[in-house]
């Protein structure tokens, strides 16, 4: 076989590869070296067939590796898979990358990849703020004072922060995976379980509704409810309904203080029914108390009389002595008259020295005969300062069709005939 | 004169007052020149096979050196990896790329591109970088306090773009 012959062969062996590619079975070489007699051109024959075998492994590797098979192997000698090997290893090594990625090592860069390097380190530094962010939900939530669950779809626990814990007493293993709405929020502050399908919590995680609830109790691990104030809000994934984010608050010590304002309230509306200085009724209770008993009189036809006295001279304590002997004689008074009626006769502080009785059940003679005693009982006692008081007296008695002012008008009216007539007595209308 | 050297770090010297104006950095020429010299006059006084092991060995005190004077021990693995890749690149002493790894069996395999002892080679039969097994190992011994095996099983000299190791933790 001359060259002649060889090169012909060889170039069309080259055109047919440039018109259809390498195909499956790539570069065949066209000659069998061996059967070439000159030795030089035989030598060069066989160089050229090793070339055409390194061209097919190199066209085959890069086949695979564009496929993404990072298995694939080219021989050591092939020069022309050498840069390749350089991309297979960079592709390999590139995987690890990715791999511990996702494993969470967000500690590794890409060096020297080109455009490739700088992509994926942007990522990990994304990723890397991504990940101080979620350190800095969990320290809040760790922190956070109130507790805090995070349920799927269906209510079961996946999350749970410290303070929930502490507050049901529970460790995180015990309620992991538990329903919400079955162990914790089952029940009404009243004790009262929810019948199914009728948890308002339950329904609103499954619905993805918020939820709101300020008075609300969870059940604690030792069976002990504890008040709470709840809140839940639906969280998403992807557009759908993942579950939900409940936080809640032990509400035990807000509902201590709440009595304790109730308590205040009442004592402060005590305080607005009772004269501050002597203790007994004032006027405004009065006024209901008389209007009432007046209302009970007209219906049962019963009788009910009205005492109103004061005390004589009393600007002259106050102006002699000053005005806190004046209270103490206000004190003293009111407790002398405590004494000397009926439970149900019903004492009030008309104002300033003024004070009425309203006295159930007494007739004009009986209520005339209590003033009387009174007046005796004052006029005998001795206070400190000054020394004797005396009271004058107006008193009356209900009549059919009476209203509050006639009532009070005919007793003030009593009153001041006794003022007029010299005082320390007791006069009647 | 003493019969026996013992490495030191500080023996390295002081180089910011050593060559205050050449600096710490030389050419890749002149360590491989020193590198491929020394190959050759051992391996002429004690044979090639006593040579590449005597390599490894210096590798493996230089690794260890490194690890205690230039890395920061103290680190979690993946965190050492990222230290390790990061003061390579620095100290241009190559490219560490991890393919695999197997943090059970402590076996890894990782590539180091534009090595200092071997990238831009002529292709020879034979892996070059017995140095790098031996730094290589030191590092990963010190790390760890465990026995480790290193083998270059690609490199440059053989064809390869970049030097591949297998690193392995030696059973007890
Ligand atoms: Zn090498």
């Amino acid at each position: 076989m001359d060259s002649h012959l060889i090169l012909e062969k060889i170039d069309s062996c080259l055109k047919d590869a440039k018109k259809h590619g390498l195909q499956k079975k790539g570069l065949t070489f066209p000659i069998d070296p061996a059967l070439v007699e000159d030795d030089e051109l035989r030598d060069i024959c066989s160089r050229l067939a090793s070339f055409f075998d390194m061209l097919n492994e190199a066209f085959h590797y890069s086949e695979q590796l564009a496929q993404g098979n990072l298995q694939v192997n080219a021989s050591r000698a092939n020069i022309f898979t050498m840069s390749l090997k350089g991309l297979h290893a960079s592709l390999t090594h590139l995987t690890w990358q990715v791999n511990q990625v996702a494993k969470g090592d967000l500690n590794q860069q890409v060096y020297f990849l080109g455009e490739f390097s700088n992509s994926f380190n942007d990522m990990i530094d994304s990723l890397r703020e991504k990940q101080i962010l979620e350190q800095k939900l969990k320290i809040i939530t760790d922190v956070l004072g109130e507790g805090l669950f995070l349920v799927d779809s269906d209510g079961k626990i996946i999350f749970s922060n410290p303070e929930a814990l502490k507050l049901l007493g529970y460790t995180f293993n015990e309620i992991e995976g538990a329903l919400i709405h079955i162990g914790i929020f089952k029940q009404l502050p009243d004790g009262t379980i929810f019948q199914p399908g009728e948890n308002p919590l339950c329904n609103a995680i499954q619905i993805g509704n918020d939820y709101n609830e300020s008075n609300g109790v969870f059940t604690c691990k030792s069976g002990f409810m504890i008040p709470v104030m709840v809140s839940s809000r639906p969280v998403y994934k992807n557009d759908t309904l993942d579950g939900a984010v409940i936080t809640f608050r032990d509400i035990t010590e807000q509902k201590k203080n709440l009595e304790t304002l109730e308590t205040i309230n009442r004592l402060l509306e005590k305080q607005a029914l009772t004269d501050a200085l002597t203790g007994i009724h004032n006027r405004m209770k009065f006024d209901k108390i008389l209007t009432s008993e007046i209302q009970r009189a007209q219906r049962n036809n019963s009788i009910l009389s009205l005492i109103i006295f004061d005390i004589d001279h009393f600007k002259q304590v106050n102006d002699t002595y000053g005005h806190s002997a004046g209270d103490n004689v206000l004190i003293r008074l009111t407790r002398l008259i405590t004494c000397n009626i009926r439970v149900i006769d019903f004492f009030a502080r008309w104002g300033g020295e003024e004070f009425v009785v309203l006295s159930p059940g007494t007739g004009l003679d009986g209520v005339i005969q209590l003033a009387e005693k009174l007046r005796g009982k004052v006029e005998g006692y001795n206070f400190k300062e000054p020394g004797k008081i005396t009271l004058s007296f107006g008193v009356t008695t209900f009549h059919d069709g009476d209203t509050d002012t006639v009532l009070i008008n005919r007793a003030d009216n009593a009153l001041y005939r006794a003022k007029e007539s010299g005082r320390n007595q007791v006069q009647y209308n | 004169m003493k019969d026996v050297y013992n490495f030191n770090w500080d023996d390295l010297g002081d180089l910011s007052e050593g060559r205050p104006n050449l600096g710490g950095e030389t050419s890749v020429l002149v360590y491989r020149l020193m590198q491929f010299t020394f190959k050759d006059i051992f391996s002429k006084e004690l044979g090639k096979k006593k040579t590449l092991e005597l390599f490894v060995k210096a590798g493996n005190i230089a690794g260890k050196e490194f690890c205690i004077n230039i890395l920061d021990t103290s680190l979690q693995f993946n965190d050492f990896i990222a230290d390790l890749k990061e003061k390579l690149v620095a100290l241009k002493i190559g490219i560490l790329r991890i393919e695999k790894s197997d943090d059970e069996k402590r076996q890894y395999t990782m590539t180091v591109s534009e090595d200092l002892d071997c990238s831009g080679l002529p292709i020879f039969d034979e892996s070059v970088c017995d140095y790098d097994e031996g730094f290589i190992a030191g590092i990963f011994e010190e790390y760890t306090g465990e026995k480790y095996n290193v083998n270059e099983v690609d490199c440059w000299a053989t064809g390869d773009r970049t030097c591949r190791f297998e690193v392995k933790q030696v059973e007890n």
